[in-house]
């Protein structure tokens, strides 16, 4: 709870701060809503003095210079009402792009292991509902500061010209301030549920369509049917349930003004016979009231939504405040060493954020130019290795040198600039193939990228695409085979020129008969820099000069492949489990 | 909390016709709820009479009570009054509940209704369309006829009403004055138009753009490791500058719009009071209308502003709903390109698959993917189709499982035209598991109870048993009641297939047919899912779709199709011996595997 209540505070401090750097909008809406708030209250007024100066009074003359009064007070009104909203919406919209930005651009920084725990969803959520939050919060923020002010001068008007009456006819009214945060703070958790139904029953169907050839294969129509049944029922219940909340409420917008009108016609009225007051002032009290209606609805729901808002910042604020933990040395770190791309790892231990260790004390050499190829059973820490050398982790214990130089000394940019990485699960961008490949140099040629493209194997399928090299791939374009798109990812590593080349289970999921046209390729791309190969191919691992058997965090075997097949059982039980595709035995 | 603006809208429009034609389906689909709806209406008359009764109410009091002195008139008046307000809350109360029930009972029976015509459509259907246009008919489409009970009906109706009552009232007060007021309608309905228009194309550039926005946004999330392995940290995060830059602009221009709009309707409003005092004023002079009915004037010119500005938000929620019921009906109106003849048999229990002279293509018109295949598959007999990708095997499989129908030739299983076969018989002999291992939501259990809708928990550990997999799963922390999440994230691939072949031995079927999965598996689950195949094929009639040529060696007969014929057809030694296409293929294939 004291958490709670210690992330609404950074929330709002967050916001003032956002807000504060655009003051000339605050300044702007504020002082427009101020002579807003001086006309809105003066027209009824004026209007009050017509009645009776003008018609109860039988003065024409007077009665046209009031009417003429208000209509140039109109027109004033209009315009600060304009930029009273303009200000707050500019103010609002820019905090909103700012914040994103802000958030946008510390999510990049933040390490691996933040993005390993965090799923994307709930990051998603950060940037877009939690600052919308903040967004419409200071959309209303101003103009629920000029209500405020117009129920303060509205008060005192009315307390001006009857204390009774004007307690007697505002009396009702705070209940429909008292009944608008109610409204809204009950509805809030309500239409929260009613997404979430919405969210399941969209789920039913996305699954059985997705599913569908599961669902016509069995022919398990009804029973998707039924499932359907179940979330339509719920949401038809949560729906009930806010229009039930509904109805309290909005009635009740119509009723207590009403009252108010009732109380002031009859204890004005009588006022009026008394001779204690006029008809004008009875009207201009009518008026008051239905100007009331909006300003004491929106700041009840302002009031509910103001926590609302301050928990999103919070959230916000919560990932803003996260440091990352990869970063440069102070000072910059030292310049990368001459070399060739040696790799060292003393004594390595490590261990993901759920504690378990994955090295445990590994040591490994690999000379600069060397091709080597890591093997080793699911979870045994070969793709640890390839994740501690560009430094997307911190190793617990021990060091992880490049080219003499341990990897925390270095820049991040420069080590990871010579360290290239192809991963198992290919990530391309929404963008065209030439900028997919171009991606760690967008400065590059076309020439350049063709050729890396030559080298990975992927410029025959590139050229054959409709726009080839322009072809637009990724989620929302051009949908490529799952070889094709690791085939782009090598070239993009390939295109980086780095001194050494990870390949992460790269071209598990490349048809095999295609495969040794790649490996021909890749035997190309590894002349000249070190290369290491994680793959359970055995083809694939004849790329390599040298096999390096790691089992549970260690080294645990090492030497060129015949040679493990010819010594060490685990190397072949390892390989029997994985080579799902060598052909058995026939049946017989 | 909103802001008052308008909501964006779908592109499409009704025209007058459509929407007529649209109504006339409505109005036979709320048969069944036209009591309620005649109720709904009512009260909702009656609650807009009481609310414009207070204008007239205080007319009387100012002038037969003030004016005239009589304090017994003004307390009736006000008394009057006060019971009005009450009844109208009241009602207002029962109305709002009255129209929800309606409202979301049509809405469930719509979602149901649309859902259970959705899945009668054959497969040609949900391969024609895709997922998220499907999707979105059954969710934002409704949602928008949700969205329209639940904020809009009631008040769409009683908006007109209170427009109209107030039109009505202030004629009858005095034509002379109301005259004057009228004048400032049309340029508040014109104010209004221009609004919506511009606000509607406004606001479906934000959406455009918060759309384009948040895909940046994701794919910068999603694709974090590969920007910083490649140290493209800063340039990301000015490419997702721009497009949020673009969000906000398109908000600057949607506070451009409104920021005309609402002051301009003040000011109309301010122009009203203005007029009714002036006017009124020099009138009640003149004698031709009273000071309350000046008072009213006042009252009811709120009546009169305030529905033209809500309607103007409210139709487009209107005309929204309208689409998507459009849309709706359009799905409703497909037929199931798959169903059965009303006179439709069982299939018998056990039988064999005789396809004879069958040619297929997709959609009428469309290029035939299958020529003259004929084929016999024996009772217990274990045939594999092999053949390049977009060959036709796939193909002829969905058409044994009478995924499709096909265009010339017969497919019969026990010599009954499974055209002739009623549905449910159907699926129960043939049963077809998919290349990848679909998770739904939910456990473990009710994944496999997939196979066989209604088989009890111990039917479905004698299945996993059957299989030689019911302890692995076991295993797993909360047993066979293990959710599997979204897309069954937390199964390896592997376990994933073998969740789909438990369902294949829940189903138990005569014919069983199989679309080998053409990506890895992990290690580990690899052999668990060969033998897990092993025992379900085993005293089975299989057909297997083979990507690998190891499964196809271990097949009764091998089937080869190329470009939409059956190429050959013998045992696996037969073909190699025949030193035809598919001894090249095996030869070809053997060559990229290394030997260990």
């Amino acid at each position: 709870m004291d958490r709670e209540k210690e992330l609404r505070r950074a929330g709002w401090r967050l916001v003032g701060s956002a807000s504060r750097v655009h003051w000339g909008w605050i300044v702007t809406s504020l002082l427009a809503a101020l002579a807003w708030t001086a006309t809105k209250v003066t027209i009824p007024l004026l209007a009050a003095a017509a009645i009776d100066k003008g018609i109860v009074g039988n003065d024409t003359q007077a009665l046209f210079t009031y009417v003429g009064l208000m209509i140039v007070v109109g027109a004033f009104q209009a315009v600060v009402s304009g930029l009273r909203r303009y200000g707050a919406f500019r103010l609002a919209f820019r905090v909103e792009t700012d914040l994103r930005q802000q958030l946008f651009a510390h999510l990049q920084r933040l390490h691996f292991a933040f993005h390993d725990e965090a799923q994307t969803g709930q990051l998603m959520a950060r940037a877009n509902t939690d600052i919308q939050m903040v967004r419409e919060f200071l959309m209303l923020a101003p103009l629920t500061a000029a209500s405020l002010m117009i129920l303060v001068a509205i008060t005192f008007v009315m307390l001006a010209q009857s204390v009774a009456l004007a307690v007697l006819a505002l009396g009702a009214l705070p209940l429909l301030n008292v009944a608008a945060a109610r409204f809204s703070r009950k509805m809030g958790p309500i239409s929260f549920q009613l997404q979430q139904e919405l969210a399941e029953l969209s789920g039913v169907v996305e699954e059985t369509v997705s599913g569908i050839r599961v669902v016509k294969g069995f022919g398990a129509e009804e029973l998707q049917v039924e499932r359907l049944v179940t979330e339509a029922d719920a949401v038809q219940g949560q729906a009930l349930a806010a229009s039930k909340l509904r109805s309290g409420f909005l009635p009740l917008v119509d009723f207590l003004p009403a009252i108010a009108l009732a109380v002031i016609l009859w204890y004005g009225g009588h006022l009026v016979i008394d001779g204690q007051m006029q008809i004008g002032q009875l009207i201009a009290f009518n008026s008051y009231i239905l100007m009331l209606v909006w300003p004491l609805r929106m700041s009840g729901t302002m009031i509910a939504g103001a926590s609302r808002m301050s928990a999103s910042a919070g959230r916000v604020h919560e990932v803003l405040v996260t440091d990352p933990h990869i970063a440069d040395p102070p000072k910059g770190g030292r310049p990368l060493p001459e070399g060739g791309g040696e790799v060292r790892f003393e004594k390595v231990s490590f261990g993901y954020h759920d504690g378990a260790a994955v090295l445990d004390g590994l040591d490994l050499h690999i000379r600069a130019g060397e091709a080597v190829a890591l093997v080793g059973p699911t979870a045994s820490g070969k793709s640890t290795v390839a994740r501690l050398l560009p430094r997307f982790y911190d190793v617990d214990e021990g060091r992880v040198l490049i080219d003499g130089a341990d990897v925390r000394t270095l820049k991040v940019s420069d080590l990871r600039g010579a360290v290239g990485i192809v991963f198992e699960d290919t990530f391309l961008f929404s963008d065209s193939v030439r900028a997919n490949i171009a991606f760690a140099d967008p400065e590059a040629t076309l020439e350049q990228v063709r050729r890396a493209a030559a080298l990975s194997g992927a410029a025959d399928f590139i050229d054959d695409l409709p726009d080839g090299y322009e072809t637009v791939i990724g989620e929302h374009g051009f949908s490529l085979s799952g070889g094709q798109r690791q085939r782009i990812a090598i070239a993009r590593a390939v295109l980086a020129d780095p001194r050494v080349l990870i390949l992460d289970d790269a071209t598990s999921a490349v048809d095999p008969s295609k495969e040794h046209e790649i490996r021909s390729a890749l035997r190309e791309v590894m002349t000249g820099r070190t290369t290491i190969i994680i793959a359970h191919r055995p083809a694939t691992i004849a790329l390599a000069d040298r096999v390096i058997l790691i089992d549970e965090g260690k080294v645990v075997a090492e030497g060129t492949h015949e040679e493990l097949v010819a010594t060490s059982d685990r190397y072949r039980d390892v390989l029997a489990h994985s080579g799902g595709r060598a052909p058995r035995a026939r049946r017989s | 909390m909103s802001f008052g603006g308008p909501r964006p809208v779908v592109e499409e429009r009704l025209d007058r016709e459509e929407a007529t034609q649209l109504l006339r389906r409505l109005r036979r689909m709320l048969r069944p709820y036209r009591r309620s709806i005649a109720l709904a209406i009512g009260v909702l008359t009656v609650q807009t009479a009481c609310i414009l009764a207070g204008p007239l109410l205080v007319r009387r009091g100012i002038d037969k009570g003030i004016k005239a002195g009589d304090g017994a008139v003004l307390n009736q008046s006000a008394l009057i009054y006060v019971g009005v307000a009450l009844l109208a809350l009241v009602l207002g109360r029962i109305s709002i509940m009255v129209v929800a029930r309606v409202g979301e009972a049509f809405l469930r029976d719509l979602r149901v209704g649309v859902f259970r015509h959705l899945s009668t459509l054959g497969l040609d259907f949900f391969e024609r369309e895709k997922t998220g246009r499907l999707v979105s008919r059954m969710t934002s489409d409704v949602d928008a006829m949700q969205e329209l009970v639940q904020m809009g009906l009631t008040a769409f109706v009683q908006n007109i009403l209170l427009f109209t009552g107030a039109l009505i009232a202030i004629l009858l007060l005095s034509w002379q004055l109301a005259l004057c007021i009228l004048v400032l309608v049309p340029p508040l309905v014109l104010a209004t138009r221009w609004f919506r228009r511009r606000a509607n194309v406004a606001y479906l550039e934000v959406r455009d753009r918060v759309g384009h926005n948040l895909a940046t946004l994701q794919e910068g999330l999603a694709g974090v490791r590969v920007v910083q392995a490649f140290g493209q940290e800063t340039a990301l995060t000015s490419r997702f500058e721009e497009t949020n830059e673009a969000q906000h602009d398109a908000n600057v221009e949607t506070a451009r719009i409104t920021v005309r709009y609402f002051p301009f309707v003040e000011y109309l409003g301010v122009i009203g009071v203005a007029t009714i005092v002036g006017v009124g004023g020099w009138f009640t002079d003149q004698g031709i209308v009273t000071v309350g009915t000046v008072a009213a004037f006042v009252l009811y010119l709120n009546n009169l502003f305030e529905p033209v500005q809500q309607l103007g938000q409210i139709y487009n929620t209107v005309q929204s709903a309208g689409a998507a019921l459009g849309k709706l009906f359009g799905l409703l109106d497909t037929v199931p390109s798959i169903a059965a003849r009303p006179d439709a048999v069982e299939l018998p229990p056990v039988g064999a698959i005789t396809v004879s002279d069958v040619s297929f293509g997709y959609g009428a018109s469309a290029e035939l993917v299958l020529r003259d295949v004929s084929l016999e598959i024996a009772v217990g007999e274990r045939l594999a189709l092999v053949g390049p990708t977009g060959a036709g095997k796939s193909t002829l499989a969905k058409l044994i499982a009478r995924f499709y129908d096909p265009r010339d030739g017969v497919v019969t299983f026990g010599g009954v035209d499974l055209r002739d076969a009623s549905l449910a018989s159907l699926r129960e002999r043939i049963v077809v598991v998919p290349q990848e291992g679909y998770l739904f939501h939910g456990t473990i259990r009710d994944n496999v109870r997939v196979g066989r809708p209604g088989a009890s928990d111990a039917d479905v550990e004698d299945a996993l048993a059957e299989l030689g997999i019911l302890e692995r799963f076991k295993a797993l922390p909360d047993g066979l009641g293990t959710e599997v999440r979204e897309r069954g994230s937390r199964l390896s691939a592997g376990e994933r297939q073998l969740v789909s072949l438990a369902r294949a031995a829940l189903a138990d079927p005569a014919l069983l047919i199989l679309d080998e999965a053409t990506s890895n598996l992990d290690p580990g689950t690899e052999r668990a899912v060969e033998l897990a195949l092993e025992q379900l094929t085993d005293e089975r009639t299989v057909i297997v779709v083979a990507h690998r040529l190891s499964t196809a060696a271990r097949a009764d007969r091998v089937a080869v199709v190329d470009a939409g014929r059956l190429v050959e057809l013998g045992t696996h030694d037969e073909l190699v011996d025949r030193e035809g296409r598919y001894a090249r293929l095996f030869a070809s294939w053997s060559a990229s595997s290394v030997r260990l």
